[in-house]
């Protein structure tokens, strides 16, 4: 198998949103914002020429420069990332999918642990993120305004008293804002509950979803919650919407592990050990089967059954394990069987090592 | 897991129908099938029913089509409240036409709002389920220094013709070329340091 080329644009450890730290960190992973931004001088990347897509990424660089962000960050040309890393930019979150696999000049630009990344000549001219770990909606919404506010004082900014912020898609126009909150749901999965959290939901004009990982189904019951309308109202009531939802889905599932934890210990615990011995002992493991069986690990350190093992070194796992990760880790690229093989004995290390 | 909507792709997501605090039922669904989904979701012209209702029609959808043709070509029914599309001019900034949009379900510059507004109008307020469509964020504050975006056309106009220039073997114009850029990108960094630099 070939070997990988060098490239070494990732700092070491792992972004911030993996820490396992924030509030609610026990079912909030992560959340993120997202800013949809257009420039006014250029037509949207749809129609944009690959002349005037390399004219609209200078002008961003530009842009960082003169707000002196251009030091704190990294900045990649796409075309110039060899594909297995533009997979781990995508794994890491840093980027999307389409931007890996769409062509012509785009870049992303990372920074701050891995909490700020700007994407550029994706759908939209401009994707602005930041995430953070556990649920930390106004600090990632104030952090990422500042950026936004920055940028909006170079780059002319495609915008109508109307409509707001002009976005390539209908669905973003408006405040162009997008705040979603991964939480972690094993209880409510487990119960077959999780839909009533998902009605509840769209009731309040939000949205849930699974998330997913390689080709494979349950991303080990991760669930996206995020607003859906981004037009006729502010990004501080989008915020506070999104907010007012969360503490109803955290009462339920905290409700739902006190039940089963009450109700059928025996259950619990034979499937929550049983998931960490297959972790700590399988010399083959592909990523449906870590994610499941992670899932419930991370059920049982919330719920106090398991003491020796940190809700961040899960959540590394979650990352480390995947593919291109693993490929990356190695210096090679691997088979399906190789990379099970080594992601087996990665999930056996780290559950050695990240003990409490 | 195969999509339920192609039964080729592999579903990467999952939807389902939720009555009365139950899953009554449960599709997974492959990107290109999401895609066709989400716009019948939206669309203004049905109420938004059950995801099975949607589902059942983008089944339809593609058991119709060519099997040769990919969902994604397939037209999506994302409707907007107009009855000749045709009679609305295309975009003169990019070319977009209201049945363009329409299929792709996304607009090719910023006038293209402007120019369909009456016909994006009824699918913004079923979108964001506001009446009448109205931003109430934020906006810019003030003008923004256009000096950026200007410069930006120079450079890559410059790095266009260097590129011609080092094709055509024209080493002379190159070198002229390669200063002025050099020249063009250093201009807004510290100037005073620089200036010091150089200093004899
Ligand atoms: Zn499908
Ligand atoms: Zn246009």
């Amino acid at each position: 198998m070939k070997a990988l080329p060098p490239f070494n644009h990732f700092p070491r450890p792992l972004g911030e949103w993996l820490k396992g730290q924030g509030p609610e960190s026990d079912i909030v992973v992560s959340t993120r914002v997202r800013l949809a931004r257009n420039i006014k001088a250029w037509p949207f990347t749809l129609r944009s020429s690959p002349q005037q897509r390399e004219e609209l990424l200078l002008a961003v660089f530009e842009a960082l420069k003169s707000i002196h962000l251009e030091k704190s960050v990294v900045q990649l040309r796409i075309n110039e990332v060899p594909e297995v890393y533009r997979d781990v930019l995508v794994e890491r979150h840093l980027i999307s999918r389409e931007l890996a696999s769409s062509e012509g000049p785009r870049a992303v630009v990372f920074g701050r642990g891995e909490m700020l990344s700007i994407m550029v000549n994706e759908e939209d001219h401009l994707r602005l993120q930041w995430i953070k770990s556990g649920l930390d909606v106004d600090r990632a919404f104030r952090a990422l305004a500042k950026v936004d506010q920055a940028l909006e004082r170079r780059l002319p900014y495609a915008v109508s008293p109307k409509y707001g912020y002009l976005t390539a898609c209908p669905t973003n126009v408006g405040t162009g804002i997008r705040v979603s909150v991964m939480v972690h749901l094993p209880a409510l999965t487990l119960k077959e509950h999780v839909q009533k959290v998902f009605k509840a939901a769209e009731k309040m004009n939000h949205a849930i979803r699974g998330l997913y990982g390689e080709g494979t189904r349950a991303f080990g019951d991760f669930y996206q919650v995020s607003n859906q309308a981004t037009l006729g109202r502010s990004e501080e009531e989008i915020v506070e919407s999104v907010k007012a939802i969360l503490p109803k889905i955290l009462e339920y599932e905290r409700r739902m592990r006190g039940q089963i934890f009450s109700d059928e210990r025996p259950m619990v615990e034979d499937r929550v050990f049983r998931a960490l011995a297959t972790l700590k002992n399988a010399r083959m493991l592909n990523v449906q089967e870590m994610m499941s069986h992670l899932s419930l690990v991370r059920l049982g350190i919330s719920l106090g059954i398991i003491n020796d093992v940190t809700l961040a070194t899960v959540n590394e796992i979650f990352i480390l394990g995947q593919p291109s990760h693993l490929q990356r880790e190695e210096g090679r690229e691997m088979t399906p069987a190789e990379r099970d093989a080594k992601r087996a004995e990665l999930v056996r290390t780290r559950l050695i090592a990240g003990r409490n | 897991m195969n999509c339920d909507c192609c039964k080729k792709n592999e579903a990467k997501v999952q939807v389902c129908d939720v009555e009365q605090n139950a899953v009554v039922q449960q599709f997974a669904i492959c990107n290109d099938c999401m895609t066709l989904l989400k716009r019948l979701l939206f669309d203004p012209a049905t109420p938004l029913g059950p995801t099975s209702e949607a589902v059942k029609q983008v089944q339809e959808m593609l058991s119709s089509k060519d099997k040769s043709l990919t969902p994604v070509e397939a037209p999506g029914k994302l409707t907007v409240a107009d009855k000749q599309p045709e009679a609305v001019p295309a975009c003169p900034s990019c070319g977009m036409t209201l049945a363009e949009f329409k299929q792709r379900g996304r607009f090719g510059c910023a006038r293209d709002y402007e120019i369909f507004s009456a016909h994006i109008d009824p699918l913004l307020e079923r979108i964001h389920d506001v009446t009448p469509p109205q931003h109430r964020g934020r906006l810019p504050q003030g003008e923004a220094d256009e000096s950026v975006t200007g410069k930006a056309r120079e450079l890559a106009a410059l790095r266009n013709q260097l590129d011609d220039a080092v094709l055509a073997e024209d080493y002379e114009r190159a070198a002229q070329l390669r200063d002025r850029i050099a020249a063009l990108s250093s201009d807004a960094r510290s100037k005073p340091g620089k200036a010091r630099k150089e200093g004899p």
